[in-house]
C-alpha cells in the first residue's frame, strides 16, 4: 500500500443512529486508490449503513466522508455518483426491469458522458454519437459478462444470476475511481462466482477501479483483497492484510468462529 | 404505473418499419377525411385531437416517470385563458397565442412542482387535486382579467397568412398540423437520453440516483413540460370554440385526459393515440350526454384498475408484432 | 363584535364536528387499505340523496329519513365493498386512487341521470331554534355535536374493546402478520370501508336540514375539505380528524364571518395545499409515515 497518496475514501467518525438504535458509533477507516479492500463484519455491525452513508442515500448524525480529498458528507447520491464517480451495488440486486440489458447499461453510463440535465434532451448530432458510443461499449460488456443470448430481453426477465452480472457490467459503464460492492457474491451459484471474481480482478487491474466489498464469503473475500477492514458493532475492530485478519483473535472471535 | 412484463421473446426486426408503416397510413386517412366525412365527424375527430397533447403529457409524467397527476386540467385551462387574453387584448397571431400557451403553462407549472414533488405519491396526488380548486376558484373571482364565470368570448378566429380560419375542414387541418408536430416533439423527447432517464426514474427512481441521474431535476422538468403540452391543447381548444370560461378548469377535462391515457396505454408511444381516438372521438360522435360518458369513464377505469392494467396498447402492439411476423413466414 | 366572533366560533365547532365525522371515515379506510377513497364525498351526497327521496315521495318523518338515508348508503357501499375496494388490498396506490375515482364518477352521475342535475330542497329536520344563553339555535345544531361525540366516543370503545376494534388495529399496522395470524383481513377491509362510509352518510343527512339543496355533484367539495381534515389529523389518526375537523370548521366560521362568505370554501383547500407544502404528515405527528 502506497502510504504516502492520499486515500481515495476516507471516513472520519462516521455516526448514524436509526431511530435510538446506534448503527454507526463512530467509524474511521481509509482505502487506498487501486487496491481490493474488503468489509466484513456480522449481521447489524454496520456494513450496509456505513454504504448508504457514504452514498448518500442516508444522511450520516456526525463525522464526515471525503472522497478523493473532497468532504461529500451531505452530498445528494446522484451528485456523489457524478461528480464523484463513486458507485455502489445494492444486496439486493436492483436492474430496470422494463429496459433490455443494453439499455440498461447504457443508461448506467450516460451522465457520466453527458455534461448535464440539458444536454440530454437533445437529439442532435452530438447527442447521437455518443449514445453510439456508449451502446458500443454496452454491447462489449455484454459480450464480456456473457449475456449476449438474453442481450435483448427486458431486465425483469432475467434469472436472479444473471440480473447480478448486469448489475455489474452497469457498475462498470460509467468509468468509475471506486466502486462499494454489497454482497455480490450471494445467492449465485459456484460458476457465477468464478466469474464475478474475475471481473473483480480484471477491472480492478486493467482500469484502476478501486473496490469495496461487502462479502459473508470470506474464504473468496480474503483471496481476493489487499486489505480487510473488521466493523463490530459500529465501529472498527481491525484494519489489515487478510492474513493478519484471519490471525486475528478478536476477529475470530467476534465474527469468524473461534 | 407498475408496468408488466409481457414480451417473453425478442421483438422481430421488422417491427419499427411496420410501426412507421401503420402510423403512415392512420395519417394520410387523417389527412383525407375531410373529403368523406361531415362536419359532425370531423368536429369529433378534432377534440381528439385537441386533447391528444394534454395526453401526451400525462403520458410523459405518469408513464415515462411514474407520477400520477390530476392537474393537467389545470394547465389546459392556462393554455386556453392565456391565448384567449392575448388574442382579445393584444390581437396577436395564432402561433404567437400557442406558443405563449405553452410557456406560460410550464412557467407556473414550475413554482407548482417544486414543492409539490417533494411529496410521497398519495400526497402528490392531492394536491394536483388542490391546483385544480385554485385555478377553479381564481378563474371564477379573479373577475378583472377573467371575467369570472362569464367568460371570455368573441375570440378572433385564428389566421395563417392571408387565410381566416372559419370552418371546421380548415381547423380540422390546422389542429391536425400542430398535433403531427406535438407528436414527433413526444417522440424526439422518448428517444432522447433524457427519456431513458425518465423510464429509469420510473422504473426505480433510487437506482436512477445511485447511478447519477438527478431525478428531482428530471421530475421537475418533466412537470413543465407536460404542463407546456396541456397548455398547448388548451391553447387550440380556445382558438376552435371561440369561448373560455372556468368550466375549463371542471374535473371533466382531468378525467377524461387520464381516461385517454390509461386506456390507451401509458407509458407507450401510440397509447395517448389510440385512447383519444377510442374515448373521445368516439363518444363525440355518438353523441353520449356528459354524464353517461362519465359513467362509462368510470366504469372504464374500474376495467383497467382489474383487469387491463395496461390498457388497449399491448393488443394494438401484439398486432403490430403479428404483422411483422407475417412477412417472414411467407 | 366579542359575541359575533363568538357564535362564528360556535357554528364553527357545530359543522366542524360534522366534518370530522366524514374524516374519521376516511381515515379509518386509509388506516386498513392504505387508500385514499376519492368517492368519500359521493357516501355523503348518497345518505343525503336517500333521506331526501323518503321525505319528499313516502312523506317519511325526518327521523325516519335518517335511517334510510344511511341504510340506502351502506347498502351500496356494501356492494362497492365486495366488488372494488376489498380487491385493492395489497394493490398498489394508484390503483386505490384510480378505482375509487371510476366509483366517484359512476356514482355521482348516476345520481344525476336518475333524478336530474338540478338542486333540490331537503324538507325535513328539527329546525326550531333552542334557547342558549343570549342567542338561538336550531335544535339540528345540537343534534349535530352530540352525535358526532358519541360517534367518536363509541369508536374509542370499539377500537380498544371489541375484536373488530383490534381486528382494524392489527391490518392498519401490519397485514403480512394478518394473514398469517388468521385475520380475515378482507373481511376487515369490508366492515371498515361499511363503517367509514356509514359515518359520510349519517353526516349528510344531519346536516342537509341546516344546508338545504341536495345534488348529485354536493360530494366533491366535501371529498376535498375531508382530504384536508384528514392530512390535518394525520392519515389514519381518528382522534386527530376530531380535533382538525373542528379546526377546520372554525376557521371556516370566522374566515366567512369577518371576510367573506364566497372565501368560506377556499379555506379548505388553502389548508390542504399548506399543509401538504410544509407538514404532510400533520399536526399531531412528528415523521411522515406516508
Amino acid at each position: 500500500m502506497n502510504a504516502a497518496a492520499e486515500p481515495i475514501l476516507r471516513v472520519q467518525g462516521l455516526r448514524k443512529n436509526y431511530g435510538g438504535v446506534p448503527a454507526l458509533q463512530g467509524v474511521d477507516l481509509e482505502v487506498a486508490r487501486g487496491e481490493v479492500c474488503g468489509l466484513i463484519g456480522p449481521n447489524g455491525s454496520g456494513k450496509s449503513t456505513l454504504f448508504d452513508c457514504c452514498t448518500g442515500l442516508q444522511k450520516s448524525d456526525g463525522g464526515r466522508v471525503v472522497l478523493k480529498g473532497t468532504d461529500i458528507t451531505g452530498w445528494a447520491m446522484n451528485r456523489i455518483a457524478r461528480e464523484g464517480r463513486l458507485l455502489r451495488s445494492f444486496q439486493k440486486t436492483v436492474v430496470f426491469p422494463t429496459m433490455d440489458c443494453e439499455e440498461n447499461l447504457v443508461l448506467a453510463g450516460q451522465m457520466a458522458r453527458f455534461p448535464g440535465v440539458a444536454s440530454t434532451f437533445s437529439i442532435g448530432r452530438a447527442s447521437r454519437r455518443r449514445v453510439a458510443a456508449l451502446r458500443e461499449r454496452a454491447r462489449e460488456l455484454i459480450e464480456v459478462s456473457g449475456l449476449s443470448r438474453v442481450a435483448h430481453l427486458p431486465a425483469g426477465n432475467l434469472s436472479g444470476g444473471q440480473q447480478k452480472l448486469l448489475q455489474f457490467a452497469s457498475m462498470l459503464m460509467p468509468e468509475p475511481e471506486i466502486v462499494l460492492l454489497d454482497e455480490p457474491l450471494a445467492g449465485i451459484n459456484p460458476i457465477l462466482i468464478e466469474r464475478v471474481i474475475q471481473c473483480i480482478e480484471s477491472a480492478n487491474r486493467q482500469f484502476g477501479i478501486t473496490f469495496l466489498i461487502i462479502e459473508h464469503n470470506t474464504d473468496v473475500l480474503m483471496n481476493l483483497s489487499h486489505r480487510v477492514i473488521v466493523l463490530h458493532q459500529g465501529q472498527k475492530l481491525a484494519d489489515d492484510t487478510p492474513a493478519a485478519i484471519v490471525r486475528n483473535p478478536q476477529v475470530v472471535e467476534a465474527y469468524l468462529g473461534g | 404505473m407498475s408496468v408488466t412484463l409481457d414480451t417473453p421473446h425478442a421483438p422481430p426486426p421488422r417491427l419499427p418499419a411496420v410501426r412507421w408503416g401503420t402510423a403512415a397510413l392512420a395519417l394520410a386517412a387523417l389527412a383525407l377525411a375531410p373529403l368523406f366525412l361531415g362536419n359532425y365527424y370531423l368536429h369529433a375527430l378534432i377534440i381528439a385531437m385537441i386533447f391528444l397533447l394534454p395526453a401526451h403529457g400525462l403520458n410523459l409524467i405518469l408513464g415515462y416517470t411514474g407520477m400520477l397527476s390530476l392537474a393537467q386540467g389545470v394547465f389546459f385551462g392556462l393554455g386556453a385563458y392565456t391565448s384567449a387574453l392575448l388574442a382579445m387584448h393584444f390581437g396577436t397571431p395564432f402561433v404567437v397565442n400557442l406558443f405563449a400557451a405553452a410557456a406560460v403553462a410550464a412557467l407556473i407549472a414550475l413554482p407548482l412542482g417544486i414543492p409539490a414533488l417533494r411529496l410521497r405519491a398519495t400526497s402528490f396526488v392531492m394536491c394536483t387535486l388542490g391546483f385544480v380548486v385554485i385555478a377553479q376558484t381564481v378563474a371564477k373571482n379573479w373577475t378583472d382579467l377573467t371575467r369570472g364565470d362569464m367568460g371570455l368570448s368573441g375570440l378572433a378566429r385564428p389566421r395563417i397568412g392571408d387565410i381566416v380560419i372559419s370552418q371546421i375542414p380548415q381547423y380540422f387541418y390546422l389542429i391536425l398540423a400542430v398535433a403531427v408536430l406535438a407528436m414527433l416533439a413526444f417522440i424526439a423527447l422518448i428517444r432522447s437520453p433524457a427519456g431513458r432517464c425518465m423510464v429509469a426514474i420510473r422504473d426505480n427512481e433510487t437506482l436512477a440516483e445511485s447511478l447519477g441521474i438527478p431525478t428531482w431535476t428530471y421530475k421537475l422538468v418533466v412537470f413543465m413540460l407536460s404542463a407546456a403540452f396541456a397548455g398547448l391543447g388548451g391553447s387550440l381548444y380556445a382558438h376552435y370554440e371561440t369561448v373560455v370560461s372556468p368550466l375549463v378548469f371542471q374535473m371533466y377535462y382531468s378525467n377524461t385526459i387520464l381516461i385517454i391515457v390509461l386506456g390507451g396505454g401509458v407509458g407507450r408511444v401510440p397509447g395517448a393515440i389510440i385512447g383519444s381516438f377510442l374515448f373521445v372521438a368516439v363518444t363525440e360522435a355518438l353523441r353520449i350526454t356528459p354524464e353517461l360518458r362519465l359513467i362509462i369513464y368510470g366504469f372504464v377505469l374500474l376495467l383497467l384498475v382489474f383487469m387491463f392494467p395496461q390498457g388497449l396498447a399491448p393488443l394494438v402492439e401484439r398486432g403490430t408484432e403479428w404483422l411483422a411476423r407475417l412477412g417472414r413466414k411467407a | 363584535m366579542g359575541s359575533f366572533i363568538l357564535e362564528q366560533i360556535v357554528n364553527g365547532v357545530i359543522t366542524g364536528s360534522m366534518y370530522a365525522l366524514v374524516a374519521a371515515g376516511m381515515t379509518m379506510i386509509f388506516g386498513v387499505l392504505r387508500a385514499i377513497n376519492f368517492a368519500h364525498g359521493e357516501y355523503y351526497m348518497l345518505g343525503t340523496f336517500g333521506a331526501w327521496l323518503v321525505i319528499s315521495k313516502l312523506d317519511a318523518p325526518y327521523a325516519v329519513s335518517i335511517v334510510a338515508g344511511v341504510a340506502i348508503a351502506a347498502l351500496i357501499a356494501a356492494l362497492i365493498g365486495r366488488l372494488v375496494m376489498q380487491r385493492l388490498v395489497g394493490a398498489p396506490f394508484q390503483a386505490g386512487v384510480l378505482a375509487t375515482i371510476g366509483v366517484s364518477l359512476i356514482l355521482q352521475n348516476a345520481v344525476i341521470l336518475a333524478f336530474g342535475g338540478g338542486y333540490k330542497v331537503f324538507e325535513g329536520g328539527w329546525i326550531e331554534p333552542v334557547q342558549i344563553g343570549s342567542f338561538g339555535m336550531a335544535q339540528q345544531r345540537i343534534v349535530l355535536v352530540v352525535t358526532a361525540l358519541a360517534v367518536f366516543a363509541g369508536l374509542e370503545w370499539m377500537v380498544r374493546k371489541t375484536r373488530m376494534g383490534k381486528a382494524i388495529r392489527a391490518v392498519s399496522q401490519n397485514i403480512e402478520c394478518c394473514h398469517v395470524n388468521g385475520i380475515d383481513v378482507e373481511s376487515v377491509v369490508r366492515r371498515t370501508f361499511l363503517l367509514g362510509t356509514a359515518l359520510a352518510a349519517l353526516s349528510g343527512v344531519l346536516t342537509a336540514p341546516v344546508n338545504v339543496s341536495v345534488y348529485g355533484g354536493m360530494g366533491e367539495s366535501i371529498t376535498l375539505k375531508t382530504f384536508a381534515v384528514i392530512v390535518m389529523g394525520g392519515m389514519g389518526n381518528v382522534r386527530g380528524t376530531l380535533i382538525a375537523g373542528i379546526l377546520l370548521g372554525v376557521v371556516e366560521a370566522l374566515v366567512s364571518g369577518l371576510i367573506g362568505l364566497q372565501y368560506r370554501d377556499s379555506v379548505g383547500f388553502v389548508a390542504l395545499l399548506l399543509m401538504l407544502m410544509f407538514r404532510p404528515h400533520g399536526l399531531f405527528t412528528q415523521k411522515a409515515r406516508f
